[in-house]
């Protein structure tokens, strides 16, 4: 029962699976720049700054991914900025990306020696090429094994754009479902195209976390 | 080394620098005068401030009070610096240090490219061309594409000494350039120092290297505390030290 | 000020479904810790491929598969305990993970110093090892937690009454879409962030304790 639902459902699945990846695309593309800037600021030397960014990370995540996401579709209508489906779950999960990734960022760039970041200060680099050239570079690249395993979970949470009647994934399985009310065959090959891209994912994040360890 | 009776000028200028952290006075009054052409060796025990000495030099830190001048150029403590000059002060006083601080995502040339393209404003081929020539000088032209962590810490810190010279500075401060090695490989960077030094580049060398002290150096400064406790030609000095503090800190460094 | 109070009344559901999933977990991912370093290969395999399923699935589709897959069947399952127990699965895997980093930050010394003391394998493990490994994953713990709470948000699609679910329920009587949504991110930020500064603090006392 269960092979014949899955090779008359697996199409719509297939699709809704390509706009769940392109969504998480646009959410990492936008959101990791963005928690680039505030790792910047939240380490930056002006205090007012420094603090505001961290009050704003702090909030970013403590409201949890679907909160952000039903802010973005339902509430900012209502003072006249609408997004398609698709804008907004790729926004509201950029935001908590951003969030998210700022820590992650920021605790890169803080492994960074200071006894380089001094070494560049005395042969006269500007803190601007400091940053460009020997912080960001060494500071991002120490953090790519955590982004690679929050690129998963936000992957992951792409599925909550369901509740907008965003067609990824999620929402396809669950409309095939009720429409045929095979849920639990067509939701399990759900599962499994999801856990087909996160599982494959989380090895290769264990194998840069195992090389980026061998390396410092 | 005698030197002839005609005024020399001054490279470097310490006029009474106080520096402090918190209560705790790091340097307590420091005056020095560091000839053009001239070697200073700072000796002294750990914690005595040499340290931040060099880096009050180069405007690392700045002092509580006091004046610096580099090469003509003076900063009073206090005074407002701008970027530019901050940079045109640091661009004069090339600096080494202990743990050669190399930028370790970078290729060796890079690592001496990177500051004359950024500050010197040179382009890229330049600056790869000057850093050959500067690999060369030291030794290692065949590591330009190496990475710093293929090169041992000798070489690493050779590499250090060339990259401050990119910059073709008027001085070159040295913090215990060979405490982090062992002493087959401090050789080849005192080697390195050496040949500086008669090409008559001037030169503060923070150092434990007695031999060094005493063979390259022209005058040898011993800090004690945060202050000078004494300074002269080294050879004096180590003959005979005018306070008991040397005597007993010569003694603890001869007999390591 | 009616929307806050009507959305106050949801934090009870909110931690319940947290508490619930996550003291399943906590229980559940002892014995999955233990089968994934076991010493038959099998049960290691298996133990891990569980882990990787429960964690790679978003929980949103084990809510679904557990409310509507399980549930269309010959037994019903309230939306609550289709949370519970989606979320009680998935803390397995991650307790689980937590309990393994745990593990491997205890020193090779203390196995040896009481097996010296001539203990057995499984005195070992529940007398000396197993505490200590708890005791060090108290931090990642708190940590999931939080992240279980947010997580808990979740339930709401199935009809959990928890916060979210009653800011939807305001959203639609008033007709206001946005300020019930923010208040609801309000509550969960003003509960979560006391939280993880608590875990954090712990986790850098803990660090220094087992660092000494
Ligand atoms: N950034 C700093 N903050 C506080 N104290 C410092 C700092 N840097 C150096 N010190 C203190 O200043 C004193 C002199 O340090 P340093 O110049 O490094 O000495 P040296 O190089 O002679 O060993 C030491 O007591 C040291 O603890
Ligand atoms: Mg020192």
């Amino acid at each position: 029962m269960s092979l014949s639902d899955w090779a008359e459902n697996y199409p719509a699945l297939l699709s809704g699976l390509w706009v769940s990846i392109r969504v998480t695309a646009l959410a990492l593309g936008i959101g990791m720049p963005l928690g680039l800037l505030l790792a910047l600021s939240a380490n930056s030397p002006k205090k007012v700054l420094r603090y505001v960014t961290i009050g704003v990370v702090e909030i970013g995540r403590g409201t949890p991914a679907l909160v952000v996401l039903q802010i973005v579709y339902f509430g900012l209508p209502t003072v006249d900025v609408t997004f398609s489906s698709f804008f907004s779950a790729a926004i509201a999960l950029a935001l908590t990306t951003a969030a998210y990734t700022s820590e992650i960022l920021r605790g890169g760039l803080q492994a960074v020696p200071s006894g380089e970041v001094e070494a560049a200060s005395a042969l006269g680099m500007v803190n601007r090429d400091t940053l460009r050239f020997i912080v960001i570079p060494q500071g991002v690249r120490v953090a790519i094994p955590p982004l690679m395993g929050f690129a998963v979970l936000i992957f992951q949470a792409s599925s909550l754009a369901y509740t907008i009647a965003l067609p990824e994934l999620m929402s396809q399985a669950y409309s095939t479902g009720s429409s045929t009310f095979r849920y639990m065959s067509i939701l399990g090959l759900a599962g499994l195209m999801y856990a087909a891209i996160t599982i494959p994912a989380s090895w290769l994040t264990g194998r840069a976390e195992r090389r980026m360890a061998r390396h410092l | 080394m005698t030197l002839p009776a005609t005024r020399q000028s001054v490279a470097i200028e310490l006029d009474s620098v106080v520096k402090r952290y918190g209560d705790h006075t790091v340097l307590d009054n420091v005056s020095l005068s560091v000839r053009e052409g001239e070697v200073v060796a700072i000796i002294g025990p750990s914690g005595a401030g040499k340290s931040t000495l060099l880096r009050c030099i180069n405007l690392l830190e700045r002092p509580d009070s006091g004046r610096i001048t580099v090469a003509g150029h003076a900063v009073d403590a206090g005074s407002e610096i701008s970027n530019k000059e901050l940079v045109a002060h640091r661009r004069v006083a090339g600096m080494v240090f202990q743990s050669f601080n190399l930028f370790p995502h970078l290729d060796v040339l890079r690592n001496i490219s990177l500051a004359q393209e950024r500050v010197l404003g040179r382009s890229r081929k330049d600056a790869d061309k000057r850093s050959k020539e500067l690999l060369d000088r030291v030794g290692l032209a065949d590591k330009a594409a190496q990475y710093p962590s293929r090169c041992s810490g000798g070489q690493q810190q050779r590499i250090a000494i060339a990259r401050a010279l990119a910059l073709e500075p008027k001085v070159m401060l040295f913090d215990e350039p060979t405490s982090a090695l062992d002493p087959e490989l401090g050789l080849e960077v005192l080697a390195v120092m050496r040949e500086l030094a008669d090409e008559g580049m001037t030169m503060v060398v923070v150092t434990h290297e007695m031999q060094f002290a005493r063979d390259v150096s022209d005058h040898l400064v011993v800090m004690v505390d945060g202050a000078v406790l004494e300074e002269g030609p080294p050879e004096e000095i180590f003959s005979k030290p005018g306070h008991e503090r040397t005597r007993r800190f010569l003694r603890a460094v001869l007999e390591r | 000020m009616g929307y806050l109070q009507a959305i106050i009344t949801g934090i009870p559901m909110t931690l319940l479904v947290t508490v619930a999933g996550f003291t399943l977990g906590a229980i559940g991912g002892i014995p999955l810790a233990l089968a994934r370093r076991s010493r038959f290969a099998v049960l290691r395999i298996v133990a891990r491929t569980v882990i990787e399923f429960l964690r790679g699935i978003p929980p949103i589709v084990w809510i679904f598969l557990i409310y509507f897959g399980i549930g269309t069947g010959a037994i019903t399952i309230s939306p609550l305990g289709a949370a519970i127990a989606a979320f009680g699965v998935i803390s397995c895997a991650y307790m689980a993970e937590i309990y393994r980093g745990g593990l491997s930050a205890i020193p090779a010394g203390q196995w040896e110093a009481s097996a010296a003391l001539g203990m057995g394998h499984r005195d070992q493990l529940s007398k000396v090892v197993g505490p200590q490994v708890l005791r060090v994953s108290i931090p990642a713990s708190a940590t999931y937690a939080i992240g279980l709470l947010k997580d808990s948000s979740i339930a709401y699609t199935v009809g959990v009454q928890e916060i979210l679910f009653n800011a939807d329920m305001q959203a639609k009587q008033a007709s206001d879409a946005i300020v019930p949504f923010l208040y609801a991110a309000l509550v969960y930020v003003i509960i979560t962030i006391p939280c993880a500064w608590a875990a954090r603090s712990l986790d850098s006392g803990l660090r220094r304790k087992v660092a000494r």
